[in-house]
């Protein structure tokens, strides 16, 4: 079942999610293309982590399906899912709560792909290696615990281990927003590379449109569990249309930055939204 | 104060400078450690004027917190200093408990990254905001009243509710507006803000920015801004100063610290942030990771991630010299000298 190279590898139609009367994610779509890299932006409470749980099917939804390379995720049979499941993975803000504190990072990195590969003891050995090096982990770093790994170097260990699994889609939710500024460039400078040198495609998660920038070629902006804008992100970011995604941009600081504007545009849209009709 | 390597004095952006309301010269710190004592602040000197809004930047564990902590005398239970920390005419290092409880209520106060880990969350807000006041021998009264003023200056909707109401029926940028109003209770001349907008969302950050620049100008207070945005400090700050491994690097005017940074640290932290302006370029990564001051190496800290480093970098720590209107510890300051 080779999917075809021109067929997006994921399709979202019609996501919605309800906690209770809550409507978290609502009537959500977008299409990610083989290879490419799609952020959602938004802040928080917009709904941008249930829709990333939905989609590696860590949350069900109420409504709407998603489709990896043309199948329904979520609704096939157990063999299906895990199948699906080795096809996207997920990064977190914080890996530490994803690592087994017992086990080394080479141990960690080596878990799923005795899982999802028949590989001789050794040939798993140099594939960890390799994915290590990938990442940039040192050796000393591969046979240390996760605890003693600072936050970028356990962020880079996450990226390794889910990439053993080759995924088709990762999955990147606030990956790079608890890392240093130094750190992050890091970081972000990687997945750029994995993007070149592989076919993976990133759905990437994340508050700061500077980060979405440099990592994503277009973006959804969420607001209040909606897609209130789409586009290429270099699109969206010079000429934004809908007065949120402008407020979002205009609440970046800079020198010569106007905080007082910003606080009276985002208290103008909220009145907009509570006012009955929607906001345009 | 550290020498300066030119004939002009220190840039001081106020002259003839009325004495700053706060004013670090020196300031050196460890703590013990297992083996010995361990440093975490080498010669740290800072200024701020009344009215002024000053900046520290620099990446986590680089000292930014234990020095704006000393300015309320809140120093770690081993510490161990030298030097001068000096507010409003008190010397903060050599102060006894009454001189800082005094100072703590009628001249400094501070503002933390996290509103929910500075309110009791079992108490109302208007004991919270009438606690200071009354501390402070304020008729019971007149400190409600003033506690509700405070409320409605910071911009609460209906402030007599507020009064009654718990921390956790507030969000998170709601609460750090009754923290300010906590703050301001003690009508400071000096105000310290760590980070007090890294917890919130970006349109409530410029909320709570807009705050602070108000109050402060209606105030006149020196306002210390902590951060480790530097577009943040550029847009919020008159002067900033960036910190590396417990020292100070570089001082400069915000608009020329991002205009023509003098410390490579500066300029590599200014590459490796992700722009939304100007054309869509790759991202200057900076190789290894931020140090403390214990890890760091001999002579100057940064030399070890630093691109334009050369061998006389490792020859003593670089003293502050004078660059443009900047001032940065390093041996080759500005860009034009770089490889
Ligand atoms: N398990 C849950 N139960 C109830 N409400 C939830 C749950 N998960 C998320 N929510 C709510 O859904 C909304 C969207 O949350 P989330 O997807 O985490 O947003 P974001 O990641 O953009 O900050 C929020 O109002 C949040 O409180
Ligand atoms: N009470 C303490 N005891 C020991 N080390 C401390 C203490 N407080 C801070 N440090 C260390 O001092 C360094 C600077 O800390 P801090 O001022 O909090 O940095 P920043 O606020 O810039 O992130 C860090 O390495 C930190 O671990
Ligand atoms: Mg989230
Ligand atoms: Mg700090």
């Amino acid at each position: 079942m080779s999917p075809s190279a021109a067929a997006p590898v994921l399709e979202v139609t019609g996501l919605c999610k309800r906690f209770g009367t809550l409507t978290a994610v609502d009537d959500v779509d977008f299409t990610l293309e083989r290879g490419a890299s799609l952020g959602i932006v938004g802040e928080s409470g917009s709904g941008k982590t249930t829709t990333a749980r939905i989609l590696v099917g860590l949350e069900r939804a109420t409504a709407g399906e998603v489709r990896l390379d043309g199948e329904l995720v979520g609704t096939s049979s157990r063999r299906q899912r895990v199948a699906q499941a080795r096809r996207i993975q997920m990064i977190f803000q914080d890996p530490y709560q994803s690592f087994d504190p017992r086990l080394t990072v080479e141990e960690a990195i080596a878990e799923p792909l005795r899982l999802h590969f028949r590989l001789s003891a050794e040939a798993r050995r140099r594939r960890v290696a390799e994915l290590c090096d990938q990442v940039g982990l040192s050796e000393r770093n591969a046979r240390a615990l996760p605890r003693q790994l600072s936050g970028g170097q356990r962020q880079r260990a996450a990226i390794a281990r889910a990439l053993g699994i080759e995924p088709a889609v990762l999955v990147l939710d606030e990956a790079v927003a608890a890392l240093d500024v130094s750190i992050q460039a890091q970081v972000l400078t990687l997945l750029d590379q994995i993007r070149r040198d592989t076919d993976i495609s990133y759905v990437f998660v994340s508050h700061d449109l500077g980060v979405v920038r440099a990592v994503t070629d277009t973006a959804v902006v969420m607001r209040l569990g909606r897609v209130v804008e789409r586009g290429p992100t270099e699109d969206l970011l010079r000429s934004p249309q809908h007065p949120y995604t402008r407020l979002l941009l205009d609440s970046v600081p800079e020198p010569g930055w106007d905080p007082a504007a910003v606080a009276r545009s985002n208290r103008a849209l909220a009145a907009a939204a509570d006012a009955p009709g929607d906001l345009a | 104060m550290r020498t300066v390597h030119s004939d002009a004095p220190v840039v001081r952006s106020t002259d003839p400078a009325p004495a700053p309301v706060l004013s670090v010269e020196g300031l050196t710190l460890s703590v013990r450690g297992a083996a010995g004592p361990v440093p975490l602040l080498a010669d740290v000197s800072l200024t701020v004027a009344q009215g002024e809004t000053v900046g520290l930047v620099g990446e986590s564990g680089s000292g930014k917190s234990l020095t704006v902590r000393s300015a309320m005398g809140m120093l770690p239970s081993t510490a161990t200093t030298s030097g001068r920390v000096v507010v409003r005419g008190t010397d903060v290092l050599r102060a006894g408990g009454q001189a800082l409880r005094d100072l703590r209520r009628s001249a400094v106060s501070m503002v933390f990254q996290d509103p929910r880990a500075a309110v009791n969350p079992v108490r109302r807000i208007g004991d919270y905001l009438t606690e200071g006041l009354r501390a402070a021998g304020t008729p019971r009264g007149q400190a409600r009243a003033e506690a509700v003023a405070l409320l409605e200056k910071v911009g609460l909707r209906d402030p007599e509710k507020a009064m009654r109401q718990h921390p956790y029926e507030f969000s998170g940028g709601m609460l750090q507006r009754v923290v300010i109003a906590g703050a301001l209770s003690v009508r400071p001349s000096l105000l310290l803000a760590d980070e007090p907008t890294t917890a919130l969302d970006v349109t409530t950050q410029a909320e709570v920015v807009a705050l602070l620049k108000d109050l402060q100008a209606e105030r006149g207070m020196g306002l210390v801004f902590v951060t480790h945005d530097l577009g943040l400090a550029a847009a919020v700050c008159d002067r900033v100063y960036v910190m590396y491994a417990g020292r100070i690097v570089e001082q400069a005017p915000s608009a020329e610290l991002f205009r023509a940074p003098a410390h490579p640290y500066t300029a590599a932290l200014l590459e490796a942030h992700p722009s939304l302006h100007g054309p869509r370029r790759q991202l200057r990564a900076i190789g290894g990771r931020p140090l403390a001051l214990a890890e760091a190496p001999s002579g100057c800290s940064f030399r070890d991630r630093c691109p334009q480093a050369v061998d006389a970098c490792t020859e003593g720590v670089p003293a502050l010299r004078r660059h443009g209107d900047s001032v940065a510890a390093c041996i080759r300051p500005g860009r034009e000298n770089w490889t």
